[in-house]
């Protein structure tokens, strides 16, 4: 502490576990008045984690806050604000259907129960002028706004609060270049007038173009704050990197088979170039990108949840046109969400039940369920799969998410697709059954299916696959052997692309 | 209910919920035991307490009233089981086809074309509903409208007069006995085997309790929403063609302001009869006797003396109360 800026928040030895996993150990945080603090690390470093903990959506085991001098106690959403600090969301906190006036004193402690709307417009357009959208009217509904005003809505909202303290937490994931200069025009600003922004993002040109000092963490420890004008790309990526592959993942493939998907000129909606993807039985192919790089766009291409535009799509030699989930699945391709608890099981269905479902009507005559059938053919996929076979009953809502995230993946093997397609296969999946979920997809590629892996997460893209292709921005950027990728390359490429261009 | 799942445990190493508890099993057997016994409990208490009740003709009257509500609710259960919710438009479709029975069997004097009549005007009315619940539109909506629809449509029709058969014999087929049953209980324990067996063994049955569990895994597991809820449309209109048609044939009269609590005690039974209010979990068996229970407690009631604004109290308390409990036994059991 002997800067000359006084520091505006010091945090110091927060600790946090989740049961048996530390999210975060020992972690010291500061921030000073009007400086913007850059938040990076890979997923999982336990960036989220203090944001939450900031945010009082979550209390830190041990450890102290301190606020301009003063030690606070963050308990609730309510003792977070009261201390002076608001966070911008990555989820639009906005009710669509009112105005953008009303929604800017939403919810607002200082709000009187009753404003007449003249008086609310001419306070908004105070408010809203400091985020640059002096030109919107504040009678517009937010349902009528673009993704980008949405989010500098959100900010605005957060400045009507009057906080010492703003925490950005990814705001400009589902943004254009354009607008992204909008957000970090207003998050300058907000510097400039003296408060403290804490700016947690994924993109390495935004920490170099606003914020003054960057804090990096990695496996659940944080480094001391760092100043950006010190430091180049190449030293921000290798601070961040740092897991070992280690035992986790299974040995690549020993041989790939013919093509089993060929996608040739695919466009649809969200995709900003066409997409050309092959993939071969035996293959793992892992593709990654930020949100908004277009990797879940391509997914859903592929599993015929939004329509396809133009470009071919060959699955086995055999061209095909998929109008609905159904007949993706009639034509081999089997797909696993990122939100398992969404469309990924039947929570109260039992495990047999759930990995029955894609293919129980092979196991009936004449309509009726061939009740030993299904049970032996579940019982192989368990086994198969590492599900424990004597609690096949039990209803899968009630497993943990390492399991479900098998049931889920494992019900389509018994539809012997050509294609898996996965999306973040190990979110919400504890270490010990990500090297299970890991060893269960290697499998399925050796078994003569292509798997196509979309994650965010650049460590296990490099140790599962067998090739990565890389997405930015809505269009495909590079795709190369796994083994021709370093960590280092990949999360640069993917974090960012303009430098490697340039 | 189902939806609510616990919050995630982000912690690694230990499996959550691996066993289940001895508190959280016990919770589910008193569930499922609750409201058999209920029932039983009821049946003692009135054949000591209430003039009347334990006599042959009267447990006569019950099986056929329970039968005439219980297979509608039998049907019923199917689209609750999807995640439908209910059918508020149960009790005019009931009317409608009791009407239509009545109507064509005096006009033709053909029994079998008055059923085959109100059969395929159900079936219709209900496959129409369907579609439009099936293409996303909220189904209590649309049933309630629907119901008004068709009772205004009836009430139009009859001109508000009573409906009779004419000459035309129709009291057989509530009166006839089959192994000293009268015809619509066997026609109901038939009625509720067979939905029992086709929920619980076929791949449609299947499909139907996936689709009341998650909805949209359904859809990515590429079960179709709209097939399964056309099938399930299609069970209720069946229950109510045939409620109908038993019900018409007993009182051998009929017109658009009967069975005024017909729905009521529809959606009484399947909710008694412990089936998940947002689909997943129903029984054919346990919303059968849900039904008896509701009818013999109107029953009981009855002979009590009580004015029908009691027995209505009476019938909305008892399902409060169980609903409540069920809800909360279940709630524990999944812990």
């Amino acid at each position: 502490m002997t800067e000359a800026t006084p520091l505006r928040l010091s945090a110091e030895g927060i600790t946090k576990t989740y049961g048996a996993f530390a999210a975060l150990t020992d972690v010291t945080f500061e921030l000073r008045a009007g400086e913007v603090m850059a938040l990076l690390g890979e997923n999982g470093a336990g960036k989220s984690t203090i944001v939450k903990i900031l945010s009082g959506l979550v209390a830190a085991d041990a450890g102290t806050v301190t606020i301009d001098g003063e030690p606070v106690t963050l308990t609730g959403v309510a003792s977070s604000q009261a201390a002076g600090i608001a966070v911008v969301q990555q989820e639009y906190s906005t009710v669509r259907t009112m105005t953008v006036a009303e929604n800017l004193f939403l919810g607002q402690r200082s709000a009187p129960w009753w404003w007449r709307p003249g008086r609310l417009v001419a306070r908004s357009k105070a408010v809203l002028a400091r985020v640059g959208l002096q030109d919107l009217d504040p009678r517009t509904r937010v349902e009528q706004l673009t993704v980008a005003e949405m989010q500098l809505l959100e900010i605005a909202r957060v400045l009507a609060r009057d906080a010492r303290i703003i925490v950005f937490d990814e705001p400009t994931a589902a943004l254009s270049d354009a607008e992204i200069v909008r957000v970090l025009e207003a998050a300058r600003r907000l510097a400039s007038e003296g408060r403290s922004i804490v700016y947690v993002t994924h993109r390495l040109g935004e920490v170099f173009e606003i914020a003054d000092r960057v804090t990096i963490f990695r496996n659940g420890r944080s480094s001391a704050p760092l100043e950006v004008a010190d430091l180049d790309v190449d030293g921000v990526v290798a601070r961040m990197i740092g897991r070992e592959l280690g035992d986790l993942y299974p040995p690549r493939s020993s041989g790939l088979g013919d093509v089993a998907l060929e996608a040739r000129g695919l466009v649809a909606p969200g995709f900003r170039a066409p997409v050309d993807l092959v993939v071969r039985r035996g293959e793992v192919l892992g593709i990654t990108g930020q949100l908004g790089s277009g990797t879940t766009e391509l997914i859903e291409a592929l599993a015929s949840l939004r329509p396809v535009i133009d470009g071919s799509l060959h699955v086995g030699g055999r061209e095909v046109t998929l109008r609905n989930r159904r007949a993706g699945i009639a034509a081999g391709i089997a797909y696993c969400s990122a939100d398992r608890k969404r469309d990924g099981i039947f929570p109260g269905a039992s495990i047999r039940q759930n990995l029955s479902s894609p293919w129980v009507s092979t196991v009936a005559r004449a309509g009726f369920i061939r009740s030993g059938h299904e049970g032996t053919a579940t019982r192989t996929l368990a086994e198969e799969f590492a599900v424990d076979t004597t609690r096949l009953g039990t209803r899968v809502g009630s497993l943990s998410g390492g399991n479900q995230q098998k049931v889920a993946v494992g019900k389509w093997s018994g539809t012997q697709p050509d294609v898996l397609l996965v999306e973040e296969p190990t979110r919400g999946v504890d270490v010990g059954a990500r090297a299970d979920m890991y060893a269960t997809l290697r499998a399925l590629a050796d078994s003569g299916m292509a798997v196509v892996v979309s994650s965010s997460d650049t460590n296990e893209v490099l140790g599962l696959s067998d090739t990565v292709a890389t997405f930015y921005h809505g269009r495909p950027t590079a795709v190369r052997p796994a083994t021709e990728w370093t960590e280092h390359d990949l999360v640069r490429e993917v974090m960012h692309r303009e430098e490697v261009l340039t | 209910m189902t939806t609510t799942a616990p919050p995630e445990t982000t912690g690694p190493v230990a499996p959550r919920g691996g066993t289940d508890t001895w508190r959280g099993k016990s919770a589910r057997t008193v569930a499922d035991y609750a409201m058999p016994l209920l029932t039983v409990l009821v049946l003692l208490v009135a054949s000591l307490t209430t003039d009347g009740f334990a006599e042959t003709a009267n447990f006569r009257a019950i099986l056929i009233s329970t039968a005439i509500t219980g297979i509608a609710a039998v049907g019923m259960t199917a689209i609750t089981l999807t995640g439908n919710l209910f059918s508020l438009g149960v009790g005019s479709t009931v009317v409608l086809s009791g009407i239509l029975f009545l109507a064509v069997a005096g006009a033709t004097g053909s029994v079998l074309l008055a059923v085959l009549a109100a059969l395929g005007a159900s079936l219709v009315l209900g496959l129409a509903q369907a579609v439009i619940v099936g293409a996303g539109l909220n189904p209590v909506i649309t049933t309630l409208a629907f119901g008004a629809i068709i009772y205004g449509c009836v009430a139009v029709g009859t001109g508000g007069e009573v409906v009779t058969a004419g000459s035309v014999p129709v009291t057989w087929l509530a009166t006839t006995s089959v192994l000293g049953l009268p015809l619509p209980v066997v026609i109901f324990v038939v009625l509720t085997a067979l939905v029992s067996v086709l929920s619980a063994r076929t791949v449609v049955g299947r499909r139907l309790r996936l689709l009341g569990d998650n909805r949209a895994t359904a859809v990515t597991s590429g079960i179709s929403a709209m097939t399964g809820t056309v099938v399930a449309f299609a069970s209720l209109s069946v229950g109510a063609a045939i409620a109908g048609i038993l019900s018409a044939a007993q009182l051998r009269q009929m017109q658009a302001n009967d069975l005024p609590n017909l729905t009521l005690d529809v959606i009484a039974a399947v909710l008694v009869g412990g089936a998940a209010i947002n689909g997943g979990e129903a029984s054919a068996v346990r919303t059968a006797l849900g039904a008896l229970l509701i009818v013999i407690l109107g029953n009981v009631m009855l002979l009590q003396g009580l004015s029908p604004g009691e027995r209505l109290f009476g019938v909305g308390a008892v399902v409060v109360v169980l609903v409540v409990l069920l809800h909360l036994l279940r709630k524990a059991g999944t812990r």
